[in-house]
């Protein structure tokens, strides 16, 4: 057992080349990868759960299905009020799905892909697209650039920095919260590796020494608080940026 | 910094930074969130938003079908208690020609008999009436020659019938009388 702590890094399994100045290399990083993973699991579980619909005498599987669908345009239409946001269903749909499943991937040994900046970041730049695209819509070019200047000109420079900090705060809360759980369960576990070497080795001899490295304080604690670090809070994440997501934009399109 | 503040032990593989933001990560992210929004609009959403709506159909079609038997057999009922009423009326209408044509067959039937049976009176009172008077002509021949009989035989002598008869017939008139 390690004396030193070391948190789970993104791997690069490998680098292509691309030549290209400011992108640099495309690196083929966990988070790639694990992102793929998860994008194979929601839709096998997409595909796995609308096989074999039928109108009438529906299967389990197809009232969880149902279920669903109907989950996502209730929480669209009851936060932004109305069928007018009909178009977003699959979009935050497919993003609370994205969200849930990486942040609960880290159950099962891989590496969380929101526990990568880039991933939040690029999901949070998408969202921020949305919500100036719907503010362009609705109050036009000028109206969306006068808007800036509301209620005095002097304003402008903060009203910026506040519509920017909009998808920052949003990629880095959801973020911070996925990273703290993985360096949280890292901590328990090395924690946990170190707390039974110190008591197994206690044992005297042969025994004690084999026991010492076999970190059996490691079973079972980390499941308690994993319940907190991974499952409430990747559920409360995932569910806190959708909610933003749908409310940003639904806001987006009352202004004016 | 990373490097400063967690010490890492030797790596063979490449790790990237903790806190980092990669270009090519970034953009492929955003890729895969919209390739992930259409693959679950296509797998999800589509399939079962159709089936949604053919069941919404479907119940609407079984509702306005139940609506219109349901006006179908208030119609026929209305019908029917129309027909319930004609037939009873009918069936009265009948009963009471039969009892009236029944009531004039018995009459009729009674007044010929009526008639009949006066018919048969009379004509018996009329044979009556002429047997009555041919046994009295009969009784009054008979008479006549008895007496003429007697006559002769009481006064010994002979009576000449033709002489005498119409003081005989004057005597009988009288005695019939």
């Amino acid at each position: 057992m390690s004396q030193s702590f070391e948190v789970d890094y993104a791997k690069i399994y490998a680098t292509i080349r691309t030549g290209i100045p400011i992108l640099g290399d495309l690196g083929i990083t966990e988070t790639l990868v694990v992102s793929w993973i998860v994008m194979a699991i929601i839709t096998g579980l997409c595909i796995f759960l609308t096989r074999d619909l039928r109108v009438e005498n529906i299967s389990k599987r197809q009232a969880i299905a149902e279920m669903l669908v109907e989950t996502g345009n209730n929480f669209v239409r009851n936060n932004t009020g109305g069928t007018r946001f009909d178009k977003l269903i699959p979009f935050v749909s497919a993003l609370f799905a994205t969200s849930v499943v990486s942040n609960l991937i880290s159950l099962v040994g891989l590496r969380s892909p929101t526990a990568d900046l880039s991933t939040e970041a690029a999901w949070a730049v998408v969202v921020f697209i949305m919500i100036t695209a719907t503010k362009i819509k609705t109050n036009g070019v000028l109206g969306y650039l006068k808007g800036f200047t509301t209620p005095i000109a002097v304003m402008t420079p903060f009203n910026i920095l506040s519509e920017l900090a909009t998808p920052v705060s949003m990629a880095c809360r959801h973020f911070g919260n996925i990273l703290s759980g993985v360096v949280i369960d890292g901590l328990i576990y090395w924690a946990l590796g170190l707390a039974s070497a110190a008591l197994f080795g206690l044992i005297p001899g042969v025994v004690g020494r084999f026991l010492s490295n076999i970190p059996i304080l490691g079973i079972g604690i980390p499941a308690v608080t994993g319940v907190y670090f991974d499952w409430f809070s990747g559920c409360m994440q995932a569910f806190i940026f959708c909610m933003l997501t749908v409310m940003y934009i639904a806001n987006a399109a009352e202004e004016g | 910094m990373n490097m400063a503040l967690l010490s890492m032990t030797a790596n063979a593989t490449q790790t990237q930074d903790l806190v980092t933001l990669v270009p090519w990560t970034f953009i492929i992210q955003i890729v895969n969130l919209f390739i992930q929004v259409a693959l679950i609009k296509k797998f999800l959403f589509k399939p079962i938003n159709e089936i949604l709506d053919k069941r919404r159909k479907m119940a609407d079609k079984e509702i306005k079908e139940a609506r219109e038997a349901k006006e179908e057999a208030d119609s026929l009922k209305v019908q029917y208690e129309d027909s319930l009423t004609n037939a009873h009326a009918e069936a009265a209408r009948i009963v009471s020609d039969a009892q009236k044509e029944a009531q004039n067959k018995a009459d009729t039937l009674l007044r010929e008999a009526e008639q009949e049976a006066t018919g048969i009176k009379a004509r018996a009172m009329a044979d009556i009436e002429q047997e009555k008077k041919k046994a009295m002509n009969e009784a009054k021949d008979e008479i006549g020659s008895l007496a003429m009989e007697i006559a002769g035989k009481v006064v010994e002598k002979e009576i000449k019938e033709s002489d005498h008869k119409k003081l005989i017939d004057d005597f009988i008139t009288k005695v019939g009388a």
